[in-house]
């Protein structure tokens, strides 16, 4: 192509992928708008979206398999040993509950949605849901406690273990003392017990 | 205008300050309206809404956006030229505002109706020249330096098109006045300059493929002249943050934004002015008169903006190279050839 | 005072007081950009003698070209801020002498002469008589000055021209 014609051509060039810019642009000014006016209108998300993460404490047993299961560390449970005279009822799935769940808290300022929390759950109380305005003024109130166990409440069951634990290392001492063969102590189904019983940080009772 | 209040105010100082105050009540209006224009047709070109809180679709926006403008802190870099740097927002709106003293708005209101119309809207428009070199300079920053360079040699470029294919239309309407050649072209779309103007059929014909060129590069250098996109080089976010103005804030920044809009709607003023009719009516005698003509001026010179707005919002900007060849190897050879053409046409 | 003595005068402030910046501002960027107000006053002035030809051209050619020019040449200098403008005084004998003649010289003249004042003309169309007479009774002037021009801008394109087989 020859300098004049190359330059003819520019020109022409110029001119006609400016129209056909133009008209694409005109015809999207008639178009309908795809903004969704957020606060306003809301997208309905997909069914397995995940958002925060919320805890039915009724049905949580205290395995602590969820807090194990986090990566980001952001779940922060303690339980107490149940003794055997409190019967603490069965969660919806018909397990019995064995430890009374005294702190459940979750940092979702910390959680980053993995969702992994959600599937070790025996229980299936711990699961994602579709909220996602939860902001916060101060980073505080992002912690959230599921417990619902008043203080007063841990007390009595911290006390009501601590018994329970002494009457059993009585009873222990007792068996010791009489050169019997040794029986486990009928301790409420719980599994062998561990030295130092008042502790009430539990092992999880079903290791699956 | 001017006779109209000196019979009610006699001969004093009064009537020359409203006189220079009218177009402001003008451009003010103007601005909120194209402020809103602007943001609206950018939003639905790209499927977006824009506004839609402030009042019905947002219409109270610019307003709301000048009160914020009027609040805010008026900041100067510790480093500025301070003097200048106060002084060149005011100059950048004289060179625009002062532009508008020539504009016939209307069969019976033109600010000054002086012979030279349009030759004196090329010249006013240098004071903007320089208002955005000081600008650049008191800013004593480098993008606002890069950008007032960058305008001005765009500017000074973009002068040669605009004042020759101005020169075409003042060679058929026969004078520079924009009142009279607005007159020259009354009587319906026919009469246009676009079309040929008045002339005998033959000329008219003769005559059109070179004034359609000629009005098409009027509208080109007149967008370069305000550094409106697709020749926004002064002022590219994205190589210069934001050009001469980046250091202004408040109310100076408000007041370039202001000279911008003034600018959008003189170039547009200037290219209905000279080859759309001005006011006179599309329709000839049915919705003359000087109400209807400021209305019809208004709405060509609206139509401009829109235009403008939408060139904006598709394509993309022209490199600083490519600027020049626009304009020193396309529309300077092109609008010789037009006026060669027609003051031959004009002559035989 | 009548509105044509006021806006005289306020003419001849901003183009005295332009002038002034011009020649005793020690920042070489005000001297320049204060040479804007004395060109913008200057037009005025032509204004106001009838010559609207002249004073939209003084706009156009002294602040849209020369104007620019001078202040991108004094913002590509190097250095800009640093430049030593002497104001001092030096040679006052000879100095005061030659300027109080040239000054008594000035204003006998002023006072002697027998100015002849007249009621302003009517405002007439100016251009079309200046186009004309460019191009019949000065069109000789009117080509060698666009020969000379262009032959400047020859020159200078070809100096800013980069060799390219050099």
């Amino acid at each position: 192509m020859s300098e004049v014609r190359q330059y003819f051509n520019n020109i022409w060039l110029a001119l006609f992928t400016a129209a056909i810019g133009m008209k694409t642009t005109i015809r999207h000014l008639f178009t309908s708008a795809v903004t969704i006016q957020y606060p306003d209108v809301k997208l309905k998300l997909p069914e397995r979206a995940r958002n925060r993460l919320y805890v039915n404490i009724d049905d949580c047993i205290g395995c602590d398999q969820c807090a194990m299961a986090c990566p980001v560390d952001c779940i922060d449970i303690e339980t107490i040993k149940g003794t055997p005279d409190q019967d603490l009822g069965v969660t919806s799935t018909g397990q019995k509950k064995r430890l009374h769940v005294p702190v459940f808290d979750i940092d979702i300022a910390k959680c980053c949605y993995c969702g992994l929390c959600v599937y070790p759950c025996p229980t299936e109380c711990i699961m994602m849901t579709d909220v996602y305005e939860f902001s916060e003024f101060d980073r505080q109130n992002l912690n959230y406690h599921y417990s619902r166990m008043s203080t007063e409440e841990i007390t009595v069951a911290r006390e009501k273990l601590r018994k329970a634990d002494e009457e059993a290392a009585a009873k222990k001492a007792a068996a010791a003392a009489a050169p019997k063969p040794a029986t486990p102590p009928p301790a409420a189904g719980a599994p062998p017990k561990q030295e130092g019983g008042a502790q009430e940080q539990a092992k999880p009772n079903n290791p699956s | 205008m001017y006779e109209l209040l000196q019979n009610l105010l006699g001969d004093s100082l009064l009537v020359y300050v409203i006189g220079a105050a009218l177009p402001l009540l003008f451009v003010l209006p103007f601005a909120v309206v194209a402020v809103l224009l602007e943001m609206k047709v950018s939003a639905h070109m790209q499927d977006r809404v824009a506004y839609m809180y402030t009042g019905w679709h947002g219409v109270l926006q610019p307003v709301a956006d000048i009160l914020k403008l009027l609040q805010k802190e008026d900041t100067i870099p510790a480093a500025a030229d301070k003097f200048l740097f106060r002084v060149a927002p005011f100059l950048v709106f004289m060179g625009g505002y002062a532009g508008f003293a020539a504009l016939p708005f209307s069969s019976a209101y033109i600010g000054t109706n002086i012979d030279l119309g349009v030759f004196y809207l090329l010249a006013i428009s240098s004071l903007s020249v320089i208002g955005l070199m000081m600008a650049g300079w008191a800013s004593n920053n480098k993008w606002s330096l890069f950008g007032s360079m960058r305008s001005v040699g765009q500017i000074i470029s973009y002068e040669i098109p605009a004042a020759l294919s101005i020169l075409v239309a003042v060679m058929i309407a026969g004078s520079l006045n924009l009142q009279e050649v607005s007159k020259f072209q009354d009587g319906g779309l026919q009469n246009w300059i676009v079309f040929g103007g008045p002339l005998p059929l033959l000329q008219k014909i003769l005559l059109f493929p070179f004034t359609l060129t000629a009005f098409f590069i009027l509208f080109i250098a007149g967008i370069a002249e305000v550094n409106r996109t697709p020749f926004d080089l002064p002022e590219a976010e994205s190589e210069l943050v934001q050009g001469y103005n980046t250091e202004y804030s408040g109310m100076k920044f408000a007041i370039f934004y202001l000279a911008e809009f003034a600018n959008m709607f003189l170039v547009s003023g200037i290219v209905v002015s000279l080859y759309l009719g001005g006011w006179t009516s599309p329709l000839g005698d049915v919705m003359s008169g000087p109400i209807w003509g400021f209305f019809w001026f208004v709405a060509k010179g609206m139509f401009f903006v829109f235009l403008q707005v939408w060139i904006r919002w598709t394509l993309p900007r022209l490199r600083v190279d490519q600027l020049m060849y626009t304009s020193w190897k396309v529309l300077t050879p092109f609008l010789f050839l037009c006026i060669f053409a027609v003051g031959l046409i004009l002559v035989l | 005072m009548d509105l044509f003595t006021i806006i005289f005068y306020s003419f001849a402030v901003i183009t005295l007081g332009g002038g002034a910046v011009v020649v005793f501002s020690r920042n070489i960027v005000h001297s320049a950009f204060a040479l804007l107000f004395a060109f913008f006053g200057v037009a005025g002035l032509y204004v106001l003698l009838m010559a609207d030809f002249l004073a939209i051209t003084q706009l156009m050619i002294y602040v849209g070209g020369i104007l620019v020019l001078i202040l991108f040449g004094v913002m590509l200098t190097s250095q800009v801020l640093d430049v030593q403008i002497k104001t001092g005084t030096i040679q006052t004998f000879p100095a005061v002498l030659a300027v109080s003649a040239l000054a008594g010289t000035l204003v006998g003249i002023f006072w002697s002469t027998d100015w002849k004042t007249t009621a302003a003309p009517p405002m007439e169309v100016t251009a079309a008589k200046i186009g004309e007479m460019l191009l019949t009774s000065y069109l000789l002037p009117f080509e060698i000055a666009s020969v000379v021009l262009l032959a400047a801008l020859i020159g200078a394109a070809m100096i800013a021209r980069r060799e390219k087989n050099a």
